[in-house]
């Protein structure tokens, strides 16, 4: 049976077909294609950044970076420590934008017995006044850094066109400090939820320092050992579905879960002990985990930026010469690695690109999770499997418009 | 138009950006909610609320995105005959944005290279049309625009719907927004600019933060294209100028 009705509350368009006997699920993607890769070619490395973002509105620092450091790779640019607090400040903006916007607006309504995230200022004041606080910290970092909340302004290749005053960073450091609260509020609220029980058997990857891991993998490998981001396409692979307009990926064939589950498994953040890593919808405990992480990573930057003697007057750019070349830009966007490949000639005039985004990665995953979840559930009704599901989905907060990009 | 505005909220191939950007209101968001009944809109909830024994299930369709699959663009004409107003929100809608970079004649190519047939003989199917904004299909009343759209400008525009006026466009350029935030001139300094022949109201923040304008607000009307293209002529090459023209205007220039 094929439900033709739009999953809501997931950035972009998606339907699941059922079977119902068989517990077999098929995650149909129908966002058109705009054919980023092809559109790329011809423009400027410049442009580059700038047009990425444009991919996702969620997340378009996460595309804007991924593009700089493609570029930079390729042109060997080394960045000053001042652009580098800075872009780190701008993923911790993007990791709390995100996952504020998909907690409060798209996921959690379904165990708060809401439908419209902004209902929760009715049932639940103190919570969504802290929503709006990450929402707002978040979007401010953003704005002040990177010239705007949604798709920036600011940043070039080498650095920043233009930087932020000691004085916006002082106010941001105070609202961070204002803050602090609420970002652990959101992670009081998702614990006290009771998510749904489900055990799969998750292959979790993720990207740290130049490598991809796995946990399926060796767990004793030394890290050095992993492949490396350079060599992304040999790990990451890609396939296509007749029912699907976003190709379908995974770690060499096998299913992965990517995101803030797989980057907390990673981790030695004492707070992950309260994950279940065999269980998807603990991706929305990680994302709370997230934001107070990248809250507390935000001040901390905030603090060493202005501790610097940087004066804050101007920009913060490296020189460099264009020359034909190619780079690899990675990056852990709110969903999980993100991979930027550009190849341009001595005119800077891009000649290749690849991109693979997250949601590509997980949408294998959501499958075999989906599968798992009817084998596990078969007392329930179809009705009641029908909205597990679709929680199931949003747990995993695809981003369709990025899949399909 | 009743006492609240039945309004619907769709989004077509796009990034959902300016979606995003209604969404960082935030209080301001909550202000306007409270004014108009929100009957359909997937990004933001699962309730479908609107009556199809009406005349018009919407006062308002906000759409936002380029309609590029049949499937968008048969929803996009029911959902002109079901609204009294058809809003293009954003640039994708209102000029097919980003996305209309892509050339129509180029797709079959690049379907080829980004969706490549595999070893087992499977082939992709592609589902994509043409990257057009709305008005290639139906009549649109009015157009927010933006990359993504400004937010004063999404509250000006709203506020000036719930009061019953016809919502009207800022009557200057980008230029007079960039003087005002205190910009150095990019064309004076030999740096391509579209912002001349391009509708105000962003505020220049492409420009404030050092990024070129391309545009996205749309031409503005009686602009002088030609008049600005012989202007650029003199610092920088016509391969340059037409990546320019080609970044929001490539489905629409005038």
């Amino acid at each position: 049976m094929i439900t033709d009705k739009y999953i809501a509350k997931i950035e972009g368009h998606g339907s699941l077909e059922t079977d119902f006997s068989k517990s077999q699920v098929k995650l149909h993607i129908h966002e058109g294609e705009r054919l980023f890769e092809g559109l790329l070619v011809g423009r400027t490395i410049e442009e580059s950044h700038w047009i990425t973002p444009r991919i996702c509105g969620v997340c378009p620092i996460a595309h804007n970076l991924a593009s700089l450091r493609a570029c930079e790779d390729g042109l060997k640019i080394e960045i000053s420590e001042t652009t580098e607090l800075l872009r780190e400040l701008m993923v911790c903006a993007q990791m709390m934008q995100s996952h504020a916007l998909h907690l409060f607006f798209l996921s959690l309504p379904d165990y708060l017995g809401i439908d419209r995230g902004t209902e929760l200022a009715q049932k639940n004041p103190k919570d969504f006044k802290a929503a709006l606080d990450i929402k707002e910290v978040s979007d401010d970092i953003a704005a002040v850094v990177a010239g705007r909340n949604v798709h920036p302004t600011t940043t070039t290749i080498g650095g920043f066109h233009k930087i932020p005053t000691r004085e916006q960073l002082e106010k941001l450091l105070q609202k961070i400090k204002q803050t602090r609260a609420s970002a652990g509020r959101a992670l009081n609220i998702c614990s006290k939820i009771k998510f749904p029980e489900l055990k799969v058997d998750l292959e979790l990857v993720t990207q740290k320092k130049e490598k991809i891991l796995s946990n399926k993998n060796d767990p004793s490998t030394p890290l050095r050992v992993n492949p490396s981001i350079k060599n992304y396409k040999e790990v990451i692979t890609e396939e296509i579905r007749n029912y699907s307009t976003a190709k379908f990926g995974g770690y060499k064939g096998r299913e992965i879960m990517v995101g803030a589950l797989a980057r907390l498994y990673f981790s030695d953040h004492k707070e992950k002990e309260i994950l279940d890593f065999q269980n998807p919808f603990h991706n929305n405990i990680a994302q709370a985990i997230e934001i107070l992480l990248y809250h507390k990573q935000a001040g901390k930057i905030l603090e060493q930026l202005l501790a610097s003697k940087s004066d804050f007057d101007g920009t913060s750019k490296s020189d460099f010469d264009v020359y034909a070349s190619e780079g690899i830009g990675a990056i852990e966007a709110p969903r999980g690695g993100l991979y930027h490949e550009l190849r341009w000639n001595n005119k800077g005039i891009i000649t290749y690109a690849n991109i693979i985004t997250p949601t590509v990665q997980n949408l294998t995953s959501i499958e075999k999770s989906a599968n798992a979840l009817l084998e596990q559930n078969k007392e329930k009704t179809q009705k009641e499997k029908e909205h597990l599901l679709e929680m199931l989905v949003r747990a995993y907060d695809p981003c369709i418009t990025c899949s399909v990009h | 138009m009743g006492l609240k505005p039945k309004v619907a909220i769709y989004d077509f191939t796009d990034c959902e950006g300016c979606e995003v950007e209604i969404i960082s209101l935030r209080e301001r968001f909550l202000d306007l909610e409270k004014q108009v009944d929100i009957v359909d809109w997937r990004l933001g909830q699962e309730r479908k609320s609107f009556d199809s024994a009406q005349d018009k299930y919407f006062d308002i369709a906000l759409i936002e995105g380029a309609p590029i699959t049949q499937d968008e663009i048969d929803t996009l004409k029911w959902l002109r005959e079901n609204s009294q107003y058809v809003i293009a929100l954003g640039a994708c809608a209102a000029l097919a944005g980003i996305p209309g970079i892509m050339d129509q004649e180029k797709r079959a190519g690049w379907y080829k290279k980004i969706y490549p047939s595999t070893s087992s003989g499977q082939v992709y199917k592609p589902k994509g049309i043409d990257a057009l904004p709305l008005s290639a299909y139906v009549k649109v009343d009015f157009a927010i625009h933006g990359c993504p759209v400004n937010a004063g400008e999404l509250e000006r525009i709203f506020e000036e719907l719930l009061a019953g006026k016809k919502p009207s466009y800022r009557p200057y350029s980008v230029c007079f927004d960039c003087k005002r935030a205190g910009n150095e001139c990019r064309i004076i300094n030999k740096k391509i600019c579209l912002g001349p022949i391009t509708q105000g109201g962003c505020q220049a923040i492409c420009i404030s933060g050092g990024s070129p304008c391309y545009g996205c607000f749309g031409p503005r009307e009686e602009a002088n294209v030609e008049g600005l293209k012989q202007a650029l002529k003199k610092f920088a090459d016509e391969e340059e100028i037409k990546r320019y023209f080609t970044m929001f205007y490539n489905k629409n220039e005038k």
